[in-house]
């Protein structure tokens, strides 16, 4: 047999990874319909509420509180990193288990690519599809609602794409925890919303009790989210947000580390236990 | 060396059983110290009935479950130590039809497994076209997995056990559940494989298959082998005893078991005669066949039983289960 090795053969992996994923999109379009609608129905259900029972102050109060008066791209913004957290641990974490249910986990268990390759493949069809939902989400609502804001849109999507490197350390974290302990949807059901409370997906995280505030510190979309909305409603630039940068950047050091290292754990014990075909 | 070396190779399942909070810890013991070698251009046959531990044999082989002690070899490496290596040494197929991606073509499906496996991109579509051919699926490659038949899908998940031409090939339960025309064509070309230099292992309860396929076949029972040699060889033991079979209704272990208290009657097993039916099977093994009939079939008789075929037959590789166990392989 012909075989390729090193970079090559990792890069071969990773491609057919990558363009299986994007044919599951495409052949399985409904999960990405919904994950573009989704930014929207929470936006108008937060607005609506904020509207029908905060009374005639509501909106000044807003201003008050965020800095900003253009609720609608504050809650969108929330929303489109919260949509990409969602896809990334779905996809990421949920993945494995679903290929363990259809009993393809064990197929690609088989073969001699690396499951970092497995892994990071997942990951690089999660960038195009969080892209595109960022792109189409955050980029249609900034571009109808506020259009000087448009051009800022770049700098959001380059702390996004920072931000994804960890949300991924996340993804592998429960990856791990889904392989061994199966239900996964208990699982990503629960931190998507504990997600949505800590991170200051609606409202900002200095409001939230000192202690809760300590638990958004150590998440990376806290950072991404309010990074965002500083440059595209505050016109503030990467570089003058160069600490919460940092403090992302360092996330994107330490969580794919602890995730990999808690994936290939809970996946050896997996291995001892003869998890891979249960469902 | 060898291709395939197993050396007293054990797995123990720690699991807990019973409702929630009263769960009581049990350990099953799946795989108890088995080892066999397999040359290269054999068939190895490891037969046995469902959990016998077959299947936990071949998951240790291709490193999808860690043995609790002893190790296996394929290629030279080891199963414990060296897993990367093992992989790119194997061809697996395991049994089921949901090994696939059903959203993605049958080429589609081929070209994602040859990329895990590192083929280069030019000779990955010459091989592809090979075994597409080769099973019969060429006008059907541009399909997705989803509108195959059933037959469709084990022959397509053979093909990807076939596509890194590993000189060792795991074949679990292959022809299950394929029509009488794919089993054969399956058939044909795991003897050309072996014509070819492959060590092969099948697994399979089917006992026929077992039988026209292995050059040597492990019988395998509670995780133990009980018995091992060429398959002429392992009947060739049963050879001295009549074997009868009797096919009716009515019939049960316990009916088995009261045969078996005969002093004439050296093995009694029972059976379904049919995966889904009424009719049972006892199959019994004596040294004095026409002497004994009459006996068992008054006794048959007497409980009620409706017999509905007597035969004398040769003795195939279920009687050597039986006889190693005491109890039919399609228990």
């Amino acid at each position: 047999m012909r075989t390729t090795s090193g970079l090559r053969a990792t890069f071969g992996a990773l491609a057919a990874i990558f363009w299986k994923g994007i044919k599951h999109y495409t052949r399985y379009p409904g999960g990405f319909v919904i994950y573009l609608i989704m930014p929207f129905l929470f936006t108008i259900l937060i607005f609506g509420m904020g509207q029908f029972v905060g009374g005639g102050n509501a909106a000044s109060n807003f201003a008050a509180r965020t800095g900003t008066t253009n609720i609608v791209v504050y809650e969108i913004l929330g929303s489109a990193v919260w949509m990409t957290s969602w896809v990334v641990v779905e996809d990421v974490g949920v993945a494995l288990r679903d290929e363990q249910m259809k009993g393809t986990l064990e197929q690609n268990f088989l073969a001699p690519v690396s499951r970092f390759t497995l892994l990071i493949g997942m990951s690089l069809t999660d960038i195009v599809i969080t892209t595109v939902i960022f792109m189409i989400v955050v980029g249609a609502t900034v571009a109808i609602v506020l259009p000087s804001g448009f051009l800022n849109i770049i700098q959001a999507f380059l702390t996004l794409l920072i931000g994804l490197v960890p949300l991924f350390g996340i993804g592998f974290l429960f990856a791990g925890f889904v392989v061994k302990f199966k239900e996964p949807y208990v699982f990503t059901q629960l931190i998507n919303l504990i997600f949505a409370t800590l991170t200051g997906t609606y409202y900002p995280v200095t409001f939230l009790p000192y202690w809760v505030q300590f638990m958004s510190g150590v998440l990376p979309q806290t950072y991404v989210i309010d990074d965002m909305r500083r440059i595209v409603l505050a016109n503030q630039t990467l570089v003058s947000l160069y600490g919460s940068i940092f403090v992302l950047l360092s996330l994107a050091l330490v969580y794919p580390v602890l995730g990999y290292a808690v994936f290939r754990y809970l996946e050896k014990k997996a291995s001892v236990t003869g998890e891979f075909s249960k469902y | 060396m060898n291709p395939v070396e197993v050396n007293a190779l054990s797995k123990t399942f720690e699991t807990k059983e019973g409702p929630l909070f009263r769960k009581v810890p049990r350990t099953v013991v799946a795989v108890d110290g088995i080892s066999f070698s397999v040359p290269k251009g054999e068939i190895f046959g490891l037969l046995g009935p469902n959990g016998a531990g077959k299947t936990t044999t071949i998951k240790m082989l291709c490193t999808l479950i860690t043995p609790t002690s002893g190790d296996a070899y394929v290629a030279g490496f080891s199963v414990a130590k060296e897993q990367q290596k093992v992989r790119a040494n194997l061809g697996v197929m395991l049994t089921g039809e949901r090994t696939l991606y059903w959203k993605l073509t049958g080429r589609e499906n081929l070209e994602y497994f040859a990329a895990l496996y590192h083929m280069e991109s030019s000779y990955t579509r010459k091989r592809i076209e090979e075994l597409l051919t080769l099973v019969g699926l060429k006008e059907r490659e541009g399909t997705l997995v989803e509108n195959y038949s059933t037959g469709m899908r084990i022959r397509l998940s053979f093909a990807k056990a076939l596509l890194n031409e590993a000189p060792v090939l795991l074949f679990d339960e292959p022809t299950a559940s394929l029509d009488p025309q794919s089993s054969h064509l399956i058939r044909d070309i795991i003897r050309a494989l072996k014509k070819g230099g492959h060590a092969i292992i099948l697994t399979t309860h089917n006992m026929e298959e077992a039988d026209i396929l292995s050059d040597r076949v492990a019988i395998i029972d509670h995780g133990k082998i009980v018995s091992l040699g060429p398959p002429s060889e392992l009947k060739q033991k049963v050879k001295s005893s009549d074997v009868i079979e009797i096919e009716g209704r009515n019939f049960s272990d316990q009916t088995a078991d009261a045969l078996q208290s005969f002093s004439e009657v050296s093995k009694a097993a029972y059976s379904l005669a049919e995966a889904a039916g009424e009719k049972g099977l006892l199959r019994i093994h004596t040294e004095k066949g026409k002497e004994v009939l009459p006996k068992i079939l008054e006794f048959l008789v007497r409980k009620q039983a409706t017999i509905t075929k007597v035969s004398f037959i040769e003795p195939t590789l279920e009687d050597v289960f039986i006889a190693e166990t005491g109890r039919s392989l399609r228990d």
